[in-house]
């Protein structure tokens, strides 16, 4: 099974093409999406080819709606399957959320809740997805903001089955970990430490805004618009020191920075990682 | 979540009320609301990136207001956003507040045909000695297959002009009296281009693109404009590198 | 005999004098005045093109007060100083 290196990536943006392609230290591996790589030719593809050429690929999907009630979307899962037999990522993964109803696109990430019948539903999709493509995805952990009272079951506890049953992997983004620990009034270690980490195979990092909602508690949202907080430092720091290095992602999708101030982000991402190296080398 | 929870879910996201959907835990109203917005957010702002000249030409508030009233009467089905526009010229073109600007559906139009030529496929494009090399006896058959980049857009109503104007190619001035203006949108590398063609060079392509033989489209675009100057279409068709392949095959209808 | 068919019987001159032009003009477009306006509203020229449209995110949206109800149809842009045979474009507000 292919591998993303152990290393810091980055989510590409068109913009910072030739600042990637010009020296990038430090950067093991990029990532995109999946849904803009999906037309026919262009500057598109003629950036990721040339990407390709230097860096470990991973392809992560916003839009198959794996939490849906519709069935998967088959000609989006075709053109998916496309995709990843022309790249050959190192990973591909997607979310634990849906997008689509009745054949409508509502281009968010939407939470479902966590019952028997949902799960079922998830892990069909996962293991059609598989199977399509031919190989393991990576499933990520929302950032949630409200909560069903029809869930019974654990998030983690959740995820964690849907791995026993499909043998999928499992993306752990450590912000949406605290942005959903925080809009519940959770504890993101409990929820750490009880995380199936031996399913983890990436790792995301993003920064998130922080509001209040009618009764004047916090409301953290997922926005990917600043650099990484503090407290989530404070967790990737946790996690890398007592589960070693792994593949870990800056994720900064709106009010693109110029490069300087994501690399910035990269190579603390690198200092983390290699800390934990040459400390297990010292152990 | 069952169905009627997914319908009651969904209704609320496309509620412009404030309501969140039933089966929530606690207070959710804004919390709910960070759906609701991202959803509106997203999509009207991908119609904004797509479509910058129907946006400068009528302001920031009009082209909100239409993009919403689009988005519902036309939601998209896909989760590739570069394909949420694609319907957005015709419904401009049956929009009430929109008929004001009879001008603005060809311009968006031109734009929707420039997202479509910057995603299109890289096909090999002919060079002048692929044409070079066709026998005199075989052009009136002769089928010229255009690249998948390549598109025309006709108006009535000086699309080219005002899409020049909105986009800062031209300042904005008065146009006395409407003209029709045809353009080509093409893609050489990897920048879209919009080029205003002559008078009866847009039927020429079309009828090239509609597969067409030579003899046919020259017919086509002599009856449409008695102007029409067929050694300077095909010169566009060459040295603007439009063509793909070229065939032969008696197969006009 | 008609226009057309002039021009079907002129087709080998047309497309030698074609061929003369495009040859003379090497590179780029031969024809006449070809006016082409590369894209606009970019920010790093030829990284980021315009009409790439839209990048799909996996974040939400921080804008929670972002109003989607109180708009109206009130025209304020570029086609206000475009005077047109119809005037400016005047309406009640819808």
């Amino acid at each position: 099974m292919d591998r993303l290196p152990i290393g810091a990536g980055v989510g590409f943006k068109p913009e910072h093409f030739a600042a990637i392609l010009d020296g990038p230290p430090n950067l093991a591996f990029i990532e995109v999406h999946a849904e803009n790589y999906m037309g026919d030719g262009g500057r598109p593809h003629a950036q990721l080819a040339a990407l390709c050429e230097r860096f470990a690929l991973s392809i992560h999907g916003v839009g198959l709606s794996i939490g849906g009630e519709d069935p998967l979307d088959r000609d989006h899962l075709t053109r998916l399957a496309k995709l990843i037999e022309r790249y050959k990522p190192q990973r591909f993964s997607e979310h634990l959320a849906w997008s689509s109803h009745g054949g409508e696109y509502f281009n968010d990430l939407l939470p479902l809740p966590y019952t028997p019948q949902t799960l079922a539903r998830v892990v069909k999709h996962v293991s059609q997805v598989q199977e399509k493509l031919g190989r393991q995805m990576l499933l990520e952990n929302p950032s949630t903001y409200i909560r069903f009272e029809e869930s019974t079951i654990d998030e983690v506890d959740f995820l964690g089955a849907i791995v026993a049953a499909t043998g999928c992997g499992l993306l752990l983004d450590i912000n949406n970990v605290f942005v959903s620990a925080q809009n519940h009034g959770t504890d993101p270690r409990s929820y750490l430490a009880n995380f199936p980490f031996d399913a983890v195979g990436e790792i995301h990092l993003g920064g998130h805004d922080a509001d209040t909602d009618e009764t004047g508690d916090v409301l953290l949202i997922d926005a990917h618009g600043c650099p990484v907080a503090d407290p989530v430092w404070a967790l990737f720091d946790e996690v890398i020191a007592q589960h070693g290095p792994m593949p870990s992602l800056i994720e900064w999708d709106n009010d693109v920075p110029a490069w300087p101030i994501l690399l910035n982000e990269i190579s603390r991402v690198t200092y983390i990682l290699d800390q934990s190296t040459s400390a297990s080398r010292v152990a | 979540m069952d169905g009627h929870r997914t319908e009651s879910f969904v209704r609320a996201l496309k509620d412009t009320g404030d309501r969140p959907p039933v089966g929530l835990v606690g207070p959710s109203d804004r919390r709910f609301a960070v759906h609701r917005n991202t959803v509106a957010i997203g999509l009207i702002t991908a119609l904004e990136v797509q479509f910058p000249a129907v946006l400068d030409l009528v302001g920031s508030e009009f082209f909100r207001a239409t993009a919403r009233a689009f988005l519902e009467a036309s939601p998209p089905a896909s989760p590739r956003l570069t394909t949420v526009g694609e319907r957005f010229p015709e419904f401009l073109a049956g929009f009430e507040p929109a008929l004001q600007f009879p001008y603005l559906a060809d311009v968006a139009r031109i734009e929707a045909a420039r997202v479509r030529a910057y995603h299109a496929a890289d096909t090999p494009r002919l060079g002048i000695e692929t044409f070079s090399s066709v026998a005199a006896d075989a052009l009136e058959d002769l089928r010229i297959e255009l690249h998948p980049a390549v598109a025309i857009v006709r108006s009535a109503h000086s699309a080219f002009t005002v899409f020049r104007m909105a986009t800062g190619g031209l300042a904005p001035a008065t146009i006395s009296q409407w003209h029709a203006e045809d353009c080509l949108i093409d893609r050489p590398e990897f920048d879209p281009i919009v080029q205003l063609l002559a008078p009866g060079m847009a039927v020429f392509l079309h009828a090239l693109q509609h597969g067409a033989t030579l003899a046919t489209a020259t017919v086509a675009a002599s009856e449409s404009t008695a102007s029409f100057d067929l050694s300077e279409a095909l010169a566009i068709v060459i040295g603007g590198r439009l063509a793909i392949h070229l065939s032969t095959a008696q197969r006009d209808p | 005999m008609s226009s057309s068919n002039l021009a079907v019987l002129a087709l080998a001159s047309s497309f030698a004098a074609a061929l003369g032009f495009v040859s003379e003009a090497n590179a780029g477009r031969a024809a006449a005045q070809p006016t082409m306006d590369k894209c606009y509203g970019i920010s790093l020229a030829g990284q980021n093109d315009c009409a790439a449209g839209p990048g799909t995110t996996c974040a939400g949206s921080s804008k929670l007060d972002y109003d989607t109800r109180a708009w109206k149809y009130v025209p304020a842009g570029t086609c206000e100083t475009i005077a047109t045979p119809n005037g400016k474009g005047l309406l009640k507000e819808a």
